[in-house]
């Protein structure tokens, strides 16, 4: 048993050395790899189930009792600071792990079907150990800075995993933007990670928490120091999981493929940010004011998600903004003192978020070949419907999704979510109402994300003829390999665009003179490929086997947990997360006794109210949606109509730009960044520059003039005596009559 | 028994005849492979005595200076002395800068216009670099680097981009006319106007007490002379024409070496002999070092060429070598002295792939690239990964090198809470504002596709030399940033004599090795 925790450590090098391999191989064999990129996929992908297994059993360990593991080394050696890195196991400890890995597991065996087609395939199985080892580190870890320094890799890995999909200027856009925004929260964890142990007097999460509670127990000594250090850490934990001010990344990621948001985007980020709030904020030791400030952004975020949702037709945006409002829950929780409800969310929204999003990335898969490579149409929900007879276990899975995140009592998600607004209610009511007017949106959006997606007819064809996929790269890339729907393509320098592709020939037989006649791209251009796949296909066909394992898994275990009894008896363990987030297990497996029905019989009138509105949201949704979905053009214009005077235009408008955040980060700080650079260089160049080049010039000149005078020649030297001699003599004569002279 | 060779003398002037040997070689026809690998051949002999005397006679735990030369220069002034000696802090430099300076050779491989001229000139360059380390006393870096800068010069003016002869020229002020003034004056006043015997040995004056005034004129006038080598703040607006202009091999001797001197001279000068005036000053050079980060990185993302953008994460990291420098914990300046090393590596390994990669699009102007990553796929995978390493991605050295930088100046004492929260707010802004322009870079340059297509005739990807080149500094920065102890058990020693305040130097005087520095004079 010591053995399992001494190798512990070993978890997270497994993913990064097969990262490592994966990207050496591609960077100095490029050939070989590429042409066994299939064998290089199994190796990055059999690492990583190793590393889950590790978590699985220590974690199995820990349920049953194990006492608490440390193995600090040291790793900037120095007394004043002893920063220790190391990690250590007790029972809270694991759960985020096994949670992680599972995650990780499953998008690699999902992306391996997902984009064989993908010439950055093997570079995006390179980078996709990152995330998982990078977490890894993080959750063990028994000091904030380790957690700072393995959550700043997290939040690096977005940048090379959208970028696969650099040919989209968007996609590049996006991942710059994802990265930056996650370094906005760098700042405030750094800044909070130097303060913190000044504050507090240690490194270690322990004393500090323990310094902590002193600091607050003596309600006399100011708080000063703690709540200035101590609120920058939490700016970390509101760019990870995309809070409020932070979350404009979180959509814009979803350029990346498919299986980004699935990993990245529902287990990674979230754990990243929400973990270390439960870890190094204890329920009764955090400062007040920081605490009500944590559950404010939570609130907004839950309450700004569930708002834009709505008019998305994205379909990953959707899920994008629905993802984001989970997390909303999950940062208000601990503002609310429900810890065991934040983690517990935490694990239920990772498996519930998996069927979601790698179902829609099932679709995509399917849809793309059908409507063009465009984002704009494979992933717009107003070109599907109907595909629930196409691809019945996509389908399936993504409906089991759906009900999660509404709180439905047998779900998952039912437990936590019902008992956030509870403890809001109890301790701060404002809170409490926006948890539980968030609970029916959020109800609502999933459904009808699925209701338009899934039921009805589809409505692909319905538009006219299938488009040529737009964009340059997109289609160039997959002429290169030769595979996928090489459709007969122009070369179009901007994104799609209907009138270009409604000049475009469409030549359903044949695609004899597909587009070659077009900006001189000559008659070699359309690959043999693109006419034996040029005849649309009518309706999308169900994805392999390969992809629908990952997308049925995850579901399973959202079934059975709602129904065990999140509250328990007693908390087992170090008591700084005293009600175990993990309970549940604990009683899955130790506990078999009445605790459900005693839990049941009291829960109910608490559960009412939940489940009310969660149920509302599922009648708004089937109201709206449920019938056959109105036909409408794919480019709607808000601005010319409302969504068919549903809603009231200015809701629709609010949901439609995003709640105008992103305007507003346009605004402000993109333009002040841009500012800032284009007059950042003025001081160097008008002042610095300025005076060295003044003086190269002033000694020009002045060696030029003494050139000049030095010359010999009378005109030169005439100029000195004439002005020269007035002057001194002016001053003399005057000195005279006021008698200035020397005496 | 090799322990009596003076190895740093031996090291340190070694490249400078070496260099010599070269111009009567015969001359080179249509290349400069003669001249290039009897350049690697004087460096790679110079690494192995630097290895060996850090191997045989340097202990780590010591804080004493060892392997101590001392040599009567001119006799006539009293303490004009030729002391050179080996200490933690020199032994952090000195590896990394003999590390850059020969992977800079091959890294020269495409200069074949008079190379005969060229080689001596970096020759020259390393030796005067590895001498202000491993000097003493205030003289010998006055004598082996004022002298370095002629060899600069020469490189910059006569190898580079069209602008080079205005980027040489303007070095020249920025250079050479705050270091000799500033340093001999504030060298002289300080080791002349003494209450004992004269004495310009570094650890002297240190253990004597001085005007308050005098001490502090001194410990301002170095910054001047120093504050030049590594842009600091003021006359950062030197290093993007440097960089921009000159050769990439060129570019990676400051980058990866006399930048440190920078950092090297506060730490070793004004830390060392001036305590008091330190701890005056230091929190204003702590302010400086963090305007500096912020003001870089603004500055870096308007740039168009690649070459003047990747001119600037150097300044934004050598701001943090004055914020750590500032605290007086140990931490913060093992902080400065790691972000010097991996500084200098950092920079050995972007100059090159900057360079290279302007070669091989055939501009330098990041409007005129774009859409590279599928037909040069290696110089893509180095565009993207390499900057990332410079904005601190943990793991590299970099990031262990903030992380220690700010917990000590959080932790420092000698401060006020408000100038800490402007010192660590700021740099914290930097922190945001730096990975603007290594993502926007190869965002612009492999990732999408602008209008133009790219000025190569046809696809050249990176051969072997130029990705050899830049992944070589990568590896230290890798092992650093995972092990930073590696490095700082060498450095530690050198920096708990300087990192103490001035009350306990009183109390525990333990710079007692010359027989003459016995003598505390205290006067107060």
């Amino acid at each position: 048993t010591k053995l399992i925790y001494q190798y512990a450590r070993t978890a997270p090098p497994f993913p990064l050395v097969s990262s490592t391999l994966t990207g050496l191989g591609l960077f100095i064999f490029p050939v070989a790899t590429n042409n066994c990129r299939r064998l290089y996929a199994s190796i990055s992908t059999s690492p990583s189930s190793i590393a889950m297994s590790i978590p699985l059993h220590t974690s199995w360990r820990q349920l049953a009792g194990d006492p608490i593991h440390r193995y600090p080394r040291s790793w900037i050696y120095n007394e004043s600071v002893a920063s220790e890195t190391g990690y250590s196991i007790d029972p809270p400890t694991p759960t985020t792990p096994v949670l992680i890995t599972t995650a990780g597991v499953m998008v690699m065996i999902y992306s391996d079907s997902h984009m064989p087609h993908d010439q950055g395939y093997l570079r995006f199985f390179a980078y996709l150990g990152l995330p998982n080892a990078f977490m890894l580190g993080s959750v063990p870890s028994p000091n904030p800075m380790q957690i700072h320094v393995f959550r700043e890799s997290v939040g690096m890995c977005p940048y090379p995993s959208i970028g696969p999909r650099f040919t989209r200027a968007r996609a590049a856009h996006a991942c710059q933007k994802a990265s930056i925004t996650n370094r906005v929260g760098d700042f405030g964890s750094l800044l909070g990670v130097s303060g913190f142990p000044r504050a507090t007097g240690s490194f270690e999460f322990e004393s500090s928490s323990v310094r902590l509670e002193e600091l607050l127990t003596d309600r006399g000594v100011s708080l000063f120091p703690a709540t200035p250090c101590a609120t920058p850490l939490f700016l970390g934990s509101v760019a990870k999981p995309a809070q409020f001010p932070l979350h404009v990344r979180s959509p814009d990621a979803m350029e990346g493929p498919t299986p980004i948001p699935a990993l990245i985007h529902a287990a990674t980020m979230v754990a990243a940010g929400i973990y270390p709030v439960a870890r190094m904020f204890p329920p009764s030791e955090a400062p007040p004011s920081m605490m009500s400030s944590i559950s404010w952004v939570g609130g907004l975020t839950a309450l700004l998600g569930a708002t834009i949702a709505p008019a998305q037709r994205d379909l990953k945006r959707v899920l994008a903004y629905s993802t984001m409002s989970q997390p909303g829950y999950m940062v208000l929780a601990p503002g609310v003192a429900s810890y065991r409800a934040a983690i517990f969310h935490l694990i239920t929204h990772a498996h519930s978020k998996a069927p979601s999003s790698s179902g829609s990335g099932s679709v995509i898969h399917s849809v793309e070949p059908v409507t063009g490579y465009c984002p704009d149409r494979s992933q717009n929900t107003a070109f599907m419907g109907g595909l629930r007879t196409c691809m019945p276990i996509t389908g399936t899975a993504f409906l089991s999704g759906t009900p999660p995140p509404r709180g439905i009592p047998p779900f998952a998600r039912f437990r936590s979510k019902d008992e956030i607004p509870n403890d809001g209610w109890l301790s701060r009511p404002i809170l409490g109402w926006m948890a539980w007017c968030t609970a029916g949106p959020t109800g609502s959006h999933m459904l009808r994300t699925y209701l338009p997606t899934f039921e009805g007819y589809y409505r692909a064809n319905a538009f006219g003829p299938p488009r040529p996929p737009a964009s340059v790269w997109e289609d160039r890339r997959y002429r290169a390999s030769g595979r996928g729907a090489g459709f007969a393509a122009g070369l179009l320098p901007t994104g799609c665009s209907d009138t270009t592709a409604a000049k475009l020939p469409v030549d359903r037989s044949g695609g004899t003179r597909s587009g070659d006649s077009r900006r001189g791209w000559g008659s070699t251009v359309t690959h043999y490929s693109a006419v034996e796949h040029y005849k649309p296909l009518l309706c999308p066909k169900e994805s392999d086997d390969a992809m629908l394992f990952p997308l049925v898994v995850p579901t399973i275990p959202t079934f059975p947990v709602g129904s065990i009894g999140v509250q328990s008896p007693i908390g087992l363990g170090t008591g700084f997360i005293d009600p175990q987030p993990d309970c549940w297990l604990d009683l899955l497996l130790n506990y078999p006794r009445g605790i459900i029905q005693q839990d049941w019989s009291e829960l109910l009138p608490d559960a009412t109210t939940s489940v009310a509105t969660a149920l509302s949201g599922i009648l708004v949704a089937s109201i709206l949606h449920g019938r056959r979905p109105i036909l409408q053009p794919p480019r709607i214009d808000p601005e010319l109509e409302g969504i068919s005077g549903y809603f009231p235009s200015y809701l629709y408008d609010w949901s439609y730009y995003r709640g105008y955040v992103d305007r507003y980060y346009n605004i402000v700080p993109v333009a002040s960044v841009r500012i800032l650079a284009k007059k950042a260089p003025t001081p160097d160049d008008w002042v610095i520059d300025g005076i060295v080049n003044g003086v190269g010039i002033s000694g020009t000149f002045g060696g030029e003039a003494l050139r000049y005078a030095g010359g010999g020649r009378i005109s030169h030297h005439s100029p000195g005596p004439i002005l020269g001699t007035p002057i001194p003599l002016t001053i003399v004569t005057t000195g005279y009559e006021h008698d200035w002279s020397i005496r | 028994m090799t322990s009596n060779y003076p190895w740093p003398t031996i090291i340190v002037p070694l490249p400078v005849p070496a260099g010599l040997l070269i111009p009567p070689l015969p001359p080179p026809k249509g290349g400069n492979k003669i001249v290039r690998r009897y350049t690697l051949g004087i460096r790679s002999p110079e690494f192995p005595p630097i290895t060996h005397t850090l191997c045989y006679h340097f202990e780590s735990k010591s804080p004493f200076v060892q392997s101590r030369e001392d040599y009567d220069w001119i006799n006539i002034p009293p303490d004009f002395h030729w002391r050179l000696g080996i200490d933690g802090l020199t032994m952090g430099l000195i590896p990394p800068t003999g590390f850059v300076t020969t992977s800079a050779t091959p890294a020269a491989r495409p200069v074949t216009r008079s190379p005969r001229s060229f080689y001596p000139s970096m020759l020259a360059m390393h030796s005067g670099q590895v001498g202000s380390f491993a000097s003493q006393d205030i003289l010998p870096p006055f004598l082996v680097w004022e002298p370095e800068l002629i060899p600069a010069h020469s490189l910059l003016r006569s190898w580079g981009g069209k602008r080079r002869s205005y980027a040489a020229t303007k070095s020249i002020p920025y250079t050479a006319a705050g270091g000799p003034i500033s340093l001999l004056s504030g060298a002289i006043t300080m080791g002349l106007y003494m209450p004992g015997e004269p004495a310009l040995d570094f650890r002297v004056p240190a253990d004597r007490s001085h005007p308050a005034a005098l001490e502090m004129v001194s410990y301002l006038s170095f910054p001047i002379a120093y504050a030049i080598k590594p842009p600091i703040l003021p006359s950062h607006a030197r290093s993007p024409d440097t960089h921009g202009e000159a050769h990439y091999s060129t570019r990676m001797l400051p980058a990866g070496a006399s930048s440190k001197m920078g950092g090297y001279g506060p730490l070793r000068i004004n830390m060392e002999s001036s305590p008091s005036a330190h701890s005056i000053f230091a929190p204003g050079l702590a302010v400086v070092g963090a305007i500096q980060i912020v003001c870089a990185a603004s500055i870096s993302p308007n740039q168009r060429s690649v070459k003047r953008r990747i001119a600037h994460p150097p300044v934004s990291h050598t701001g943090f070598v004055p914020i750590g420098i500032g605290p007086i914990t140990e931490i913060g300046p093992e902080g400065a002295i790691l972000q010097m090393i991996s500084h200098g590596l950092i920079g050995a390994a972007l100059s090159p792939i900057g360079g290279a990669g302007c070669d091989r699009m055939q501009t330098p102007f990041l409007g005129r690239m774009g859409g590279i990553a599928i037909p040069m796929p290696k110089i893509f995978i180095l565009f993207s990964s390499l900057p990332i390493a410079s904005l601190a991605l943990p793991g590299m050295s970099g990031s262990a090198a903030e992380s220690m930088v700010s917990p000590g100046i959080a932790g420092s004492t000698n401060r006020s809470y408000d100038s800490k929260i402007i010192v660590l707010v700021t740099a914290a802004i930097g922190i945001i504002l730096t990975p603007i322009h290594p993502l926007s870079m190869p965002r612009q340059m492999p990732y999408g596709y602008s209008g133009v297509t790219p000025a190569v005739p046809r696809v050249m990807d990176y051969g072997p030399r130029e990705i050899f080149i830049p992944i070589r500094p990568l590896l230290p920065v890798i092992g650093i940033g995972l092990y930073p102890n590696a490095v700082l058990s060498l450095c530690q020693s050198g920096i708990y004599p300087i990192s103490i305040s001035p009350e306990q130097t009183a109390i525990y005087p333990f710079h007692s090795f010359p027989p003459a520095a016995n003598k505390i004079i205290v006067d107060q």
